[in-house]
């Protein structure tokens, strides 16, 4: 078993930089998602650039960087907002939607050569983005109760087990978004 | 022809060719007064020209969609110049070209995209809201703001030759679901077209390669490849007028029934 290579910053690519490990080289990207509510018609340019171009330039560089590496399996980590929209977060929304379909993209490209590529969504408020802010990702409430960990669904599509999966979106958020 | 855009104003960008023609013809043919926004006057004004030789009423107004100052001369123009804004269908896109993932290049394949495929969405829809919610206030029939943002079916099922292509209109898709959000109690719809039609680029491609076309239409099962007025300019019509006015957050795909993954 080999450390899996974490990229990104924040508690969840803190913990899994200590604690994921792979029978197979494994790259995770979590996605740079800034809890940083601003309405579009307040949106500076400086804002575009930090919430959507740098964090979608550091998703290619990564998937780059993993394939130069010879990562067997690339899971990259988004907040479901891009899938739902979020109100004052379009810009973090557009990256998060981008980053989960550009896996989908590595995925038809790099599959021939075996390697796998799939994307975790999350529930937005592991980034911190503010549900009272951005609308319910859901109008139903969540199906399980309790703490969520995608740890294990990460760790998974990180192994050799995970072989046949590749293009896919995993919600692992209690079952919030359907 | 009904005219039931009469008295609207719109703004189509990259209306000097392809879909974005289509749209601004669709428009133009049921009423609206429309801004043929392309880069440059050569492609533009002739547009323009000939929707005005069809009876119809436009202008071109010179607009880089990636420079967000642009964009605000061009929403100020067309405002100054018809007093009124009700409809911004951002259409332009530069980019696509075939590369491999592992060799893409930040300047070389993914800049021109993401410029005018998010940053340009977000430059429209912040210059523009101001008028779009102005319209919205208008009795009914006689207004309702419209942002239609064109995307692609590769924004959803991603590219295998193309691969940062799908990411920058996968981006313009999350954009529209959450203005949808944010402008829905304002009145303003926000939706998506992600058509495949008989653009320019795609008629070259299938020029320079026939097989291409025979492949795509034997995809299809509609089996032919959309017209750009007809076919997407009706899409956009919808879209643009008040049989819609409770449809928000969508991507409409118009491909013909070739993508149903939605």
């Amino acid at each position: 078993m080999t450390k899996v290579d974490v990229v990104g910053v924040g508690p969840l690519a803190d913990s899994w930089r200590k604690t994921l490990t792979s029978d197979v080289e494994a790259t995770v990207i979590v996605v740079e998602a800034r809890p940083e509510p601003a309405r579009v018609t307040e949106l500076s340019d400086e804002q575009i650039d930090r919430l959507w171009e740098r964090p979608m330039q550091v998703v290619i560089n990564g998937l780059q960087a993993a394939h130069e590496r010879g990562a067997r399996r690339i899971v990259v980590v988004v907040p479901t907002t891009g899938m739902s929209g979020g109100a004052q977060y379009a810009a973090t929304a557009a990256m998060a939607e981008a980053a989960r379909v550009l896996v989908k993209s590595a995925a038809r490209q790099w599959g021939s050569s075996g390697v796998t590529v799939n994307a975790v969504a999350v529930d937005p408020q592991t980034f911190g983005v503010d549900p009272a802010i951005s609308g319910p990702v859901s109008i139903a409430p969540r199906a399980l109760e309790g703490s969520v960990d995608p740890g294990p669904t990460v760790q998974w599509l990180c192994s050799g087990a995970s072989a046949h999966v590749t293009g896919q979106t995993v919600v692992c958020d209690g079952g919030l978004w359907m | 022809m009904n005219g039931s855009l009469r008295d609207r104003v719109a703004i189509v960008t990259g209306a000097g060719q392809g879909v974005g023609e289509g749209i601004a013809r669709r428009l133009a043919q049921e009423g609206a007064r429309v801004v043929v926004a392309a880069r440059r006057a050569e492609t533009g004004e002739p547009v323009a020209s000939s929707i005005r030789g069809d009876g119809g009423d436009a202008v071109c107004i010179e607009t880089d969609v990636a420079d967000g100052d642009s964009v605000r001369r061009c929403v100020d123009e067309t405002v100054k110049r018809f007093g009124r804004l009700d409809i911004v269908v951002h259409n332009a896109f530069t980019g696509g070209i075939p590369h491999r993932l592992e060799k893409a290049q930040i300047d070389k394949h993914w800049m021109a995209m993401s410029r005018t495929s998010v940053w340009a969405s977000l430059f429209c829809a912040r210059e523009s809201y101001a008028h779009l919610a102005e319209s919205s206030r208008r009795p009914t029939g006689d207004g309702g703001g419209r942002l239609i943002l064109i995307t692609s079916p590769s924004g959803v099922e991603g590219s295998a030759n193309i691969p940062l292509y799908s990411p920058a209109k996968a981006g313009q898709r999350a954009i529209a679901k959450s203005l949808a959000r944010e402008w829905g109690p304002d009145g303003i719809t926000v939706n998506c077209i992600a058509p495949v039609a008989a653009s320019p680029s795609l008629l070259t491609a299938f020029e320079r390669n026939p097989a291409l076309q025979q492949a795509l239409e034997a995809r299809t099962p509609l089996g032919r490849v959309g017209d750009i007025t007809r076919d997407i300019g009706s899409v956009a019509l919808f879209l643009a007028g008040d049989d819609s006015s409770y449809v928000t957050g969508q991507t409409i795909v118009c491909d013909g029934g070739s993508f149903l993954g939605l």
